[in-house]
């Protein structure tokens, strides 16, 4: 089975005064399409310059990331832009929804800059929040959202354009116990439905909840081993 | 006064050694490429061939408002020569009369209206105001567009007070909840605006002179006057200053005030 | 949705919007003004002069009309070989003068003009008629109100005034047989006029026959320049002035007011555009890590410039009604101002409200608004993704 995801050697190094310090010393691995898996290590380690990388957010210093068979690290800023819209899912730990959009409408940002037209663009947007449990809140503003609910939102806005990749970076960092949980199960479920999920986490019960975990450690993969 | 028509035609030196002498200002002098001691004819009449005079004397043009924009030549002749010119006989339009103190001004003035027929005498300083009418209008023109600009810099003053203070939201929302008083987050506030307005005034009153030195070089060539045009007073730069340090500080204290009344964890954005 | 995020980010801080767009409306409010104030007082004036059809005015050597109390000798001979001319379609002769009337408050000095009143060009009745005889005047109605008169009513008066002997020289009995609005007078400036000879007569010139100024009201196509030239060849002792040379000399004595419109248009445009740059740059100062995850869910480079300029734009376009409104009402408190210029015709306006003016302020505006917030938006979109959003966690 081809790989969804295609990392090799990438290495990510970044100056800081006169040093260069590097974050990613050289990784390689391969995520299936389906598979959901959870890459964990201390602060520091190069998890999230990882998952920026996928995701097209940032740029290798040297190495290769492809996608669906596509190389997507030396992407121009346009196509980058566009692949990120299309085939790519970014939750943040800290949200980052638009705070002066209802609930409904952050969900429709991504949908409108795919084009879809008014109507047909609420409709998804409504059935998307249905998805993740808030179709009530769908007038509401982040500022009058729970952490929880703020991040269900998040999910419903990065499934917009039916991605085939989820990247998650810290998805429960700013959840309580409870909420955390429930997040883990909706995972479980976008799992199940058949997305690829690549989470970033310090949550163990995260960890345990993906069916792969990757351990990293100053910049390297230090083990992979499968959950279930 | 009817106005003396001069034409002006340099001639060749004849034996003219009973021509008058006169005066020209030098406005004239540029233009019609005169000098002290070339010869030219007089009249009241375009076309008319006139009378020789030399030019005795070029005089600076003096810093009469009233002049500006007028494109009149000064000239002067003795007063019988004009006279004679004119064909006025023994007339003239007016008498200037100097008194032998500050004091004498107003009897004198009695003293010459009582007595005298056809004619009145006025104080020059009644006369001026009159005069100055036009001035008077400008004056007014330029304080009415001070202060619609200083209406305009208070509204843009306090906007941009208003941004700056918020952009720091996030920092005096963290200072609320160490413990630091709205009070002391407003005087700290306060305090910075004042630095501002100070500074932005020393910057406001050299640019104004600087700006006042340019308007008066450039009017003063255009309109080939004397004249100031523009005029930096202490009083002028106390006005500036104070109206600046007010209008900055007030700014502050309006933008702090409304920061320091929303809770602390609204200014988080939570 | 771009609008949607636009009005949303706008609505979200209220204060600093509406503050904003007071802010820009003050600055197109004294824009519109300084535009009117450059170009109003040139058609004010042009239209002025025109109204009556006279093209060419003809004045004492050296002078311009009504400057001095300068006039031309034997004028009527000059008037006479004029109306001779082909390419003339009459003249219309003005001899400038005053007249004093007694009356009992004191007595009342009025600005004279004789006039010829079937070419006459100076004044509109607006009641009675024109004068038919040598001793009917026409009145305006600051003269008619200070002397307490009004039409068909008498009054003695002199062309000359002696004030310490409290006599009149130049003495007549004449009626007033029409009201008159004149055209060039300045408001509440007292006027008469009246057939020329009668005048010239008063002032004791019956012989020697003296115009202030002649105008000219050419055949039709005929070339004013052309026309001008040549009667200034013709008659040395004259000016002759078209309605271009005229403007040309308005513009040179009135060019402080142009250039004053010039510097302080300039500056509400500049404080304009910096007002728009603050607010723009603090804003997306604020939202930089909004931007970033905007640019990291796919959302593209210019449509993110799009919205933050449209957020501009909006403010633009809210402030442009009012600052329209306050700039026609400030318009008129300075016009008001400058109208009391002594000697200024009351029909001048020194703001004149053109919809060209409104456009051009207003056009200018919007696009340094636009302009101003393209480079910060432009900034901000660029930004790298990954690195803001680190920033952004930390902070």
């Amino acid at each position: 089975m081809t790989a969804l995801v295609e990392v090799r050697d990438l290495v990510r190094q970044y100056p800081m005064g006169e040093e260069r310090v590097a974050a990613l010393r050289g990784v390689t691995f391969d995520v299936d399409a389906g598979e959901y898996a959870a890459i964990v290590g201390p602060s520091g380690c190069g998890k999230s310059t990882l998952l920026n990388l996928i995701g097209v957010i940032d740029r290798p210093t040297s190495g290769s990331v492809s996608i669906g068979g596509a190389r997507v690290d030396q992407l121009a800023d346009s196509r980058a832009t566009e692949f990120r819209l299309r085939r790519i899912g970014f939750v943040f730990q800290r949200f980052y929804l638009m705070q002066a959009l209802t609930a409904r409408e952050n969900v429709e940002l991504p949908l409108a800059e795919a084009g879809l037209k008014g109507p047909e663009r609420r409709e998804r947007a409504r059935a998307l929040l249905d998805y993740v449990g808030l179709a009530a809140r769908e007038k509401h503003r982040p500022s009058q959202l729970s952490g929880g609910e703020q991040q269900r939102v998040a999910i419903a806005r990065a499934l917009a354009n039916q991605p085939k990749l989820l990247l998650a970076d810290e998805p429960t960092g700013e959840l309580d116990a409870r909420t955390g949980t429930e997040m883990i199960a909706l995972f479980d479920r976008l799992n199940a439905d058949g997305t690829t999920i690549l989470v970033v986490t310090h949550d163990e019960d995260l960890a345990r909840a993906a069916r792969r975990v990757i351990h990293m450690r100053d910049g390297s993969i230090v083990g992979d081993e499968r959950n279930r | 006064m009817n106005v003396v028509t001069i034409s002006l035609a340099l001639l060749l030196a004849t034996s003219q050694d009973s021509a008058r002498r006169i005066a020209i200002d030098e406005r004239l002098a540029a233009d019609a490429g005169l000098r002290v001691g070339d010869r030219v004819s007089l009249s009241a009449t375009p076309g008319d061939s006139g009378r020789i005079a030399i030019i005795g004397a070029i005089l600076r043009r003096s810093a009469d408002p009233a002049e500006i924009a007028r494109g009149e030549y000064r000239v002067r002749l003795h007063l019988t020569e004009l006279q004679s010119l004119l064909g006025y006989g023994d007339r003239v339009d007016r008498f200037a009369v100097g008194t032998t103190s500050a004091q004498a001004i107003g009897d004198a003035a009695t003293r010459i209206n009582s007595a005298a027929f056809g004619f009145h005498a006025h104080r020059s300083r009644d006369i001026a105001v009159q005069t100055s009418a036009t001035f008077a209008v400008v004056s007014r023109f330029h304080r009415a567009i001070g202060v619609i600009t200083i209406v305009a810099s208070a509204i843009f003053l306090l906007c941009i007070m208003l941004l700056k203070v918020d952009e720091r939201r996030r920092d005096v929302a963290a200072l609320r909840l160490m413990g630091i008083s709205g009070r002391t987050i407003v005087k700290g506030v306060v305090l910075e605006a004042t630095a501002i307005a100070v500074f932005g005034s020393i910057v406001g009153v050299a640019f104004g002179a600087l700006t006042s030195w340019i308007v008066n070089a450039y009017y003063q060539s255009v309109y080939r006057s004397p004249v100031r045009f523009s005029i930096v007073t202490g009083d002028v730069v106390l006005l500036a200053v104070s109206l600046s340090l007010v209008l900055g500080i007030a700014a502050g204290w309006l933008a702090a005030r409304r920061l320091v009344r929303t809770p602390p964890l609204m200014l988080f954005g939570r | 949705m771009l609008l949607t995020l636009a009005a949303a980010s706008l609505l979200r801080h209220r204060a600093r919007t509406i503050l904003a767009v007071l802010g820009v409306a003050v600055s197109a409010a004294m824009l519109l003004d300084m535009v009117m104030l450059s170009s109003g007082m040139r058609e004010s004036f042009r239209s002025l002069l025109l109204s009556q059809g006279f093209q060419l005015r003809i004045s004492p050597k050296g002078t311009m009309p009504f400057d001095t109390d300068a006039t031309i000798r034997d004028g009527d001979s000059i008037v006479t070989i004029l109306q001779g001319m082909n390419e003339v379609k009459s003249v219309s002769p003005v001899l400038g003068g005053q007249l004093h009337i007694p009356s009992a408050s004191g007595t009342i000095a009025s600005s004279a003009l004789g006039i010829i009143p079937s070419v006459e060009g100076d004044y509109e009745l607006v009641g009675g008629r024109q004068p038919s005889a040598p001793d009917e005047i026409v009145a305006n109605d600051a003269l008619l109100r200070a002397i307490g008169r009004s039409l068909n009513d008498t009054v003695h008066a002199g062309a000359g005034y002696d004030s310490q002997l409290r006599s009149l020289t130049g003495e007549r009995v004449l009626r007033i047989v029409g009201r008159a609005r004149f055209v060039y007078m300045a408001s509440e400036q007292k006027g008469v006029a009246l057939p020329i000879a009668t005048l010239r007569a008063m002032q004791g010139h019956a012989v020697d026959k003296p115009v202030s100024l002649m105008m000219v009201r050419l055949a039709p196509d005929q070339d004013i320049e052309v026309m001008r030239a040549r009667l200034e060849r013709q008659f040395r002792k004259v000016n002759v002035i078209s309605t271009a040379e005229a403007l040309k000399q308005v513009d040179e004595r009135l060019s402080y007011f142009r250039q004053l419109a010039a510097i302080l248009g300039a500056v509400s445009l500049v404080v304009g555009f910096l007002l728009v740059t603050t607010l723009v740059t603090v804003s997306v100062n604020e939202r930089i890590g909004e931007i970033a995850v905007m640019r990291a869910i796919g959302v593209r480079r210019w449509r993110v410039v799009a919205q933050i300029v449209t957020e501009a734009s909006a403010m633009m376009l809210a402030a442009s009604p009012l600052g329209l409104m306050l700039g026609l009402v400030t318009a008129r408190y300075l016009n008001s101002i400058l109208a009391r210029f002594p000697g200024v015709p009351e029909r001048i306006d020194f703001f004149l409200f053109q919809p060209r003016s409104a456009w051009t302020a207003l056009g200018l505006l919007a696009v340094s608004g636009v302009l101003a917030a393209v480079y910060p938006s432009w900034r901000s979109a660029s930004l790298p993704i990954a690195t803001t959003l680190r920033q952004e966690a930390v902070g």
